[in-house]
């Protein structure tokens, strides 16, 4: 195998470490901080179902991201991929919560500007508009959802104990969907932009089944998210379920059903279809992230208690991050680029 | 997949039971004690009562079981993160009541105090007043786990049959005071009169930490 090829994916696989330690704590954060699962539990389910959808359901790839910016190098996607990776690093090691995706779309408008490309204003702005709009839809639909649970409850008269099992197997399979969610759909942004130039065979197995090339160079990015998830993601889970807010179990359900429903919310075309025909504001179809809607999520939960349970410090320092982690990747993208093609002579674009 | 799943339910299910069994226990151990108390008044301690006595204590050691089992099975299965430790507290705070309708029927067939005929009607309406108390409790504890605003009903009973029960107790009290027995049969006679109102107290006290649950689990 080409040992060039192995090199320049190494910083998608970073990506992928990066990914896995993050964003896991978005899906099963809330589930661990209130000791619902236990981490073992949640990084088993985690890692499974990321490495499904990565394989079987991430062939879509990100359209919007390549509207933003076709990188069409493969030392630009090296560094593209790293400037991400080492933002989301950095991040995580302070253990702030950060969004992946405005870390992708940094470096990309990094590259961008790199290769003086325009950057689609109108998509650039449509994604910024849902950093916005996302944790605050996500807030508004946890409250609503905590609202209706608590009212069903007290309707059906639900023993506590039983009200306890089944919000620990909605947990485990909405943890389960939105991992599988969290493979398909970002599994592009980790080792999508090394599709063309990968060397890998398909394989069999037995007669079961067969994966193709690309499903081989997904599942390595998969095996990355997984290593992710092991390694790192408890500290940032600790954060997302605990730190920023005490939580009870049914507040962390809610929590993970508001991320589910607002991501299907901004990537459902038919939802699209049906407000156009009814004359009604579009939602833009684009990426949006997870972080975001689960920290939106939170608070919204934590102003409808009155504001008081809420750690105002760690809030404003996941915020912070927010503005940070974008414009870190893009000037790391930038000056990485530079080096790239000044000091070790490798191609970042073709024109 | 479909198994597991099915026991992990039943699990669920016998641990509902057992705290419904707990808050049983309760329930029998007051009627018990009425019952015990009135046959005292009437026949001393007579066959009858050294049964129920017994039937009392038979009452406490099952409870204490229950207790004992409750708390394993919520530490060992890991269940109700947020609320363990206030149901903990809540189940050995139930098994105190319990503990207490034991230790006073013992304590009524230990030292057998003489009870003047004109005071066995207010005797009565305390115990009576007393094991209602208890009863509410039960009812409260159980709606804490299916039907959370309906404690808040039965924490009213309880507080308002605390205070008559303290009413009656003082009442009682200045009676035996009053009266031309001897001093250390007025004092015998106090303390077994506190001890029964004290059986209220508990369960005051703990509707007042259930009620703080209630708070807990609403917001």
């Amino acid at each position: 195998m080409d040992l060039t090829f192995l090199f320049f994916l190494s910083s998608g696989l970073f990506l992928g470490w990066s990914l896995g330690a993050n964003d896991a704590s978005n899906i099963f954060g809330t589930a661990v901080g209130t000791k619902m699962l236990k981490f073992r539990t949640a990084a088993v389910i985690a890692s499974f179902f990321v490495v499904l959808g990565a394989v079987y359901g991430g062939a879509g790839g990100s359209a919007t991201l390549n509207r933003l910016g076709h990188v069409n190098a493969l030392a630009g996607a090296f560094m593209v991929a790293l400037a991400a990776a080492l933002s989301v690093y950095w991040m995580a090691r302070l253990r702030i919560t950060v969004s992946t995706s405005q870390a992708i779309v940094g470096a990309i408008v990094g590259w961008n500007l790199y290769g003086g490309r325009a950057t689609d204003m109108s998509v650039l702005g449509q994604i910024v508009s849902t950093w916005v709009i996302c944790p605050v839809l996500s807030g508004v639909v946890a409250v609503v959802l905590y609202f209706l649970m608590r009212k069903l409850f007290r309707i059906w008269h639900v023993h506590l104990l039983r009200q306890d099992a089944y919000i620990r197997r909605a947990l485990i399979v909405t943890g389960a969907l939105c991992a599988y969610a969290l493979g398909a759909n970002n599994i592009a942004n980790v080792v999508g932009v090394f599709a063309d130039s990968a060397p890998f065979e398909p394989v069999h197995f037995g007669k079961l089944f067969e994966w193709s090339g690309q499903q081989v160079l997904f599942f390595l990015g998969a095996l990355a998210i997984c290593v992710g998830v092991f390694t790192y993601s408890h500290k940032v889970m600790m954060t997302v379920g605990n730190n920023l807010m005490k939580m009870s179990p049914r507040a962390a359900l809610v929590v993970v059903l508001a991320q589910a429903i607002v991501l299907f919310i901004f990537s459902s075309q038919a939802l699209n279809a049906w407000l156009g025909a009814h004359r009604l504001p579009l939602i833009p179809l684009v990426p949006v992230s997870s972080t975001q809607s689960v920290i939106g999520a939170i608070l919204g939960i934590g102003l409808l208690k009155g504001g008081r349970g809420i750690n105002w410090n760690i809030g404003g320092q996941i915020v912070l991050g927010w503005l940070i982690t974008p414009l870190a990747a893009l000037v790391l993208c930038f000056v990485g680029l530079f080096f790239m093609e000044n000091v070790f002579q490798q191609t970042v674009l073709i024109m | 997949m479909f198994h597991v799943k099915l026991s992990l339910f039943s699990q669920t299910k016998q641990l509902e039971q057992k705290i419904d069994a707990m808050l049983d226990k309760i329930i029998e151990a007051a009627m018990v004690f009425k019952k015990a108390s009135d046959v005292f008044l009437k026949e001393k301690r007579s066959t009858t009562y050294r049964k129920l006595s017994k039937e009392i204590k038979t009452i406490e050691h099952d409870a204490d079981g229950l207790r004992r089992e409750i708390e394993n099975r919520l530490y060992t299965q890991n269940l109700i993160p947020d609320f363990r430790g206030n149901i903990l507290e809540l189940v050995e705070n139930l098994d105190k009541v319990i503990n207490e309708f034991d230790d006073v029927a013992h304590k009524f067939y230990i030292e057998q105090p003489e009870i003047d005929p004109r005071y066995h009607e207010r005797f009565r309406e305390l115990v009576g007043q007393v094991c209602e108390c208890a009863e509410n409790l039960a009812m409260a504890a159980r709606a804490f786990f299916r039907d959370l605003p309906a404690v808040r009903d039965y924490a009213k009973k309880v507080y308002w049959l605390e205070h008559e029960s303290d009413k009656t107790t003082a009442a009682l009290k200045e009676a035996v005071f009053d009266s031309d027995l001897e001093l250390a049969h007025k004092l015998q006679l106090e303390s077994f009169l506190s001890e029964v109102a004290d059986i209220a107290d508990l369960a005051e006290n703990c509707i007042d930490q259930l009620l703080i649950y209630v708070i807990k689990r609403d917001i």
